[in-house]
Formats: C-alpha cells, structure tokens, sequence
C-alpha cells in the first residue's frame, strides 16, 4: 500500500544523495585533520562565512551582508548577456535551420569562432570594452549563442515537412506557419539550447567578474583569494551553484508557461 | 509488353453531376544522376462533384506522387489541373489532403488539431468552438477532446486528421493510403466512418490505395495504374450496391475479379464490367 509512496519519497531524496555524501567527506577530511585548514575550512566555518555573507549586517566584517548586491549585480549580467544571445540565437538558428543559402553563409563562419575558446577573447574585450560590465556581458553573451544557435538550427532543420505540408494544404502562410508550426515544432531543441546556453553564461560570469569589477560573485571569490578567505571562495562557489542550478529551473518553467509547444512535447 | 487493357464506358451518372476536377495529360519526369525517370505518363483523370474514386496500383506505381501533384506541393512536368476551372498552382485548403502516415501537430490537442484550420479565417470562437465540437462527434472523437496525438491510437490519429480537413468542407479530399498502417479491425471500421460521413457531407474524394478490397469497399469508380512509367491503365465502375458488404458473393466475385486482372499479364483484359 505504501510501496508507491515510499518510492516516490526515495526518488526525491536521489538529488539530494550526492550533496550529502560530498559534505559527509567534507567534514571527515576536516575533522581527521587530512586537508589543513588553510586549504579547505572546515564546514561549520564556511558555514558561519556563509551566513554573514548573506545575512550579516555590512560592517560587521569584511563581506557581510554583501550577497544581495552581489548576485543582484551577477544575476543582472548573466540575464543581459543571455537574453542578448537569446536574441541572437534563436532566430538565426532558425533561419539557417530552414534557409540552406543562411545556413552556407554562416556555417563555416560560427564554426570556425566557435573553436576558439571564450577566454581568448577576454583581452580583446578588456581592451574594447574595459574592466566591468560591458566586458563581461560580451563574454556571457558569446559564449552563450553558440549552444543557442546550434541547437535552434537543427531543431528547426529537424521538424517533419510533412507539419509544414499539412500547415499549406490547410491555408496557412509563411508567417502563420513560422510561429504555429516551425517554432513549435522545433521547441524541444530550442529549450535544450537556451539551457545549455545558461549554464554557459554562468561560467563566463565568472570569467568576466574575475578581471577586477568590484562587485559580482566572481569578483567576490577572486578578492577573496587575494585575502586568503579561503571559507569566502568556497561559499561563492556553493553560492554560484544553487544560483545556477535556480535559474536553470526558472527558465524551464518560464519557458513552460510560455508555450505549450514547451510544456507538452518535452 | 503489356496489353492495354480495355477501358470500360464510365458509370452513368445518374441526373446532371458536374465535374469538378479535371486532370489532362499529366506528366511527371523526376531528373535523376543517371536518366530522367517519368513517373506519370498522359493521366486523364475527370471526377464529378461527390464522386468517390479510388486510384489502385502497386506500389511504386506513382499514385501518391499524383495526390501530390494535385494538392500542389510538387509542381507537374506537363499537362493541366483544374478545379471547379481555377488551375491549381499551390497548396489550398479548397484540396485537403489525409496523409499516409501522422502527421498530426503533437503539441496540439486533438480538439486544437481539428481547430488548427479554422484559425485566421474570420470565424468568431464560439462558432469556431460549435464547429470543432460537431465534427469531434462526427469522428467519434467527443471524449478525447483534450487528448494530444501521443495518448492516442493509431485509427483514432486519423479520424483527427479526417476531422480537420473536413471541418475546412474542401472542394475535393485527397487521401494518400490513409489507413494502410492500421490493423485490419481498425481499417474497417474508419472505411465505414468515411463512408457514412461521404454520405452525409458528400464529398469528392479522390482515395489512392493498393488494396483491392479496400478499394471496391468505397469506390464509386476505380483507377487502375500501372507502373513504369505510371499511367492509368483501366476505369472500372463499381456497380455494386451501397452499403456494401464485405461477405456478399457479388462484392467477393468483383474483388477476385478485379484482384485477377489486376496480377493477370497474359490473360490482359479486364472483363468489361458488369
């Protein structure tokens, strides 16, 4: 009677197995003494860092209570540089999906930018852009279109002409069928893309927020280095991981409530 | 070669039925590496407004290029194709066509499947709601309204894809083998939904199909193709009484009759029938 229960009990408690099991080493390898302290606090002190870092009154310490503006600051770039991207992204992917002369006229072009790594392009953009926000959203977004594009082009490469023969034989016109039949149909790919898409912007967050800005998780975890506050880079690593793995979330849903095509075929 | 088979006077029409579509001297030439490939050779094809033609061959004999052709999605390499005296040039809800395989929108459900067509034609929601709501129960399909194609089985995934053509009451219907993947219960029993739902919204169907039985079912008249290149090769009214059953001596003599002629090279003709 209860075997349904008990196991959809147990597969909520799956994700949380290796969370768990990671603190459990954690904390044996603080407590035997096996890692020294100045390489790894133990958990109850990044904790407590944790803690004032989020919830602390500024002033109190050296990071206390900056989380809010920093995600703010960090959240506000990650979304800039992604939906720039988005922008981007999903429309050329389209367009070169369904449209072989587009799709000549960009292959070579994204593949060829795509094989150098983000990170080559950060002195070029420290120089173009200087230290901060600009830099750093042109980083996010770049890294970000690719996956984007990648995956809108062969979405759309991938829909059954026949949805697109049965839209014509039933009236409906390029437009009408871009938007209720090509889009739609391409949603899964679409969705996989944008979220493959985030998870890149947050790592190129990072990149971008290393090179000096004054706020910004990134920014937070390299001052902290300079200071030796080692409890204070592994907190904004913790920290950039539940943010990351939040907004993966979110954007799901949104995308869900958006569209139906989103909410049923995947 | 083959003997040409001798094509029988078309059915007396009964009274005055006009005809609606006229095919003359369809060709279709597919340019392949090697040689050009002529898939359709001179095909004639006149069909009265409410007529059921079945189109039979074997497979590879270009029938369902022909549909193709006639719905607008491939262009012919020559001859000419009107309807109701407009040429046909495109694609139009005015030729609906019921595919072979699904090809129902699957994020759409079977209630928004069947709406699909209506959109962007003026129609204010209630009425269009009235409208998607009579031909679900046409179909049968009432209590699986808000089902998406993927719950649902193969025969039921057709009666959508009847559904919403019928909905948009196109000129003619073209329907490429539409139940050729069902089982046999299923086939018979969407050939006796087609049937009545002929009879009540009287049609012009145009129906391509390699089953003999299938075809002699629903068929007021039957094209024979041949194959290499394909071309029609015999019309044969089917003088049997409506509704037909499939254990009648007469229905079982016309379709080995039919299904003899259809295999027999040397014995060429086909008996001028009745």
């Amino acid at each position: 009677m209860n075997g349904s229960t008990l196991r959809n009990g147990l597969s909520g408690l799956l994700p949380w197995i290796l969370p768990a099991l990671f603190v459990l080493a954690w904390i044996i390898v603080s407590e035997t003494g096996l890692a020294p302290t100045y390489l790894l606090p133990h958990p109850e002190a990044v904790g407590r860092a944790g803690f004032t870092y989020i919830f602390g009154d500024p002033g109190q310490g050296a990071y206390a209570g900056r989380f809010l503006s920093d995600a703010g600051a960090s959240l506000f770039r990650v979304f800039m540089g992604f939906s720039l991207a988005a922008l981007l992204g999903v429309p050329l992917g389209v367009l070169s999906g369904r449209t072989p002369a587009v799709r000549r006229l960009l292959s070579t072009s994204v593949n060829a930018v795509r094989a150098v790594p983000g990170i080559c392009w950060l002195p070029l953009a420290l120089v173009w852009f200087g230290i901060g926000f600009k830099t750093t959203i042109f980083l996010v977004a770049l890294a970000a279109f690719f996956p984007i594009y990648l995956n809108a082009a062969s979405g759309a490469r991938g829909v059954d002409p026949l949805l697109l023969q049965a839209g014509a034989m039933m009236g409906v016109r390029r437009l009408r069928g871009t938007f209720a039949i090509l889009l739609p149909g391409a949603m899964p790919s679409i969705m996989t893309g944008l979220r493959l898409g985030l998870g890149i912007a947050w790592a190129y967050l990072v990149l971008g927020e290393l090179t000096g800005v004054p706020d910004g998780l990134g920014a937070v975890i390299m001052d902290a280095r300079m200071l030796g506050r080692i409890d204070i880079i592994v907190v904004g690593i913790i920290l950039i991981a539940v943010m990351g793995r939040m907004s993966d979330l979110i954007l799901k849903f949104s995308l869900r409530c958006l569209f139906k095509s989103a909410r049923r075929m995947t | 070669m083959k003997p040409r088979l001798t094509v029988v006077s078309p059915k007396a029409v009964s009274g005055v039925r006009l005809p609606i579509l006229e095919v003359r001297s369809l060709t279709k030439v597919f340019r392949s590496s090697h040689a050009p490939v002529k898939v359709l050779e001179e095909i004639d094809i006149t069909a009265a407004a409410g007529e059921l033609i079945c189109i039979l061959g074997p497979s590879g004999c270009g029938k369902s290029t022909l549909l193709k052709i006639l719905s607008g999605f491939i262009p012919p390499s020559a001859g000419e194709m009107r309807l109701d005296d407009r040429p046909i040039t495109r694609p139009g809800p005015e030729r609906c066509v019921v595919f072979q395989e699904d090809a129902l929108f699957p994020w759409l459900t079977v209630a928004e499947n069947i709406a699909f067509g209506l959109r962007g034609k003026g129609k204010d929601r209630r009425a269009a709601r009235r409208e998607v709501d009579r031909f679900l129960s046409l179909v049968g399909l009432t209590p699986y309204r808000d089902y998406l194609p993927r719950e649902i089985s193969g025969g039921m995934k057709q009666r959508v894809a009847l559904a919403r053509v019928l909905i948009l009451k196109p000129q003619v219907l073209f329907m490429d083998e539409p139940f050729a993947s069902l089982d046999a219960q299923a086939r018979e029993e969407m050939q006796n939904l087609l049937l009545s739902l002929w009879a009540k919204l009287s049609h012009t169907i145009l129906f391509v199909t390699h089953d003999v039985v299938e075809a002699v079912t629903l068929a007021d008249r039957i094209l024979v193709m041949d194959k290499n290149p394909g071309r029609i090769r015999a019309e044969i009214p089917v003088a049997l009484d409506r509704p037909r059953r499939r254990d009648d001596p007469e229905f079982i003599r016309f379709s080995r009759m039919l299904h003899d002629g259809l295999r027999g090279s040397g014995e060429g003709n086909l008996p001028g029938w009745p």
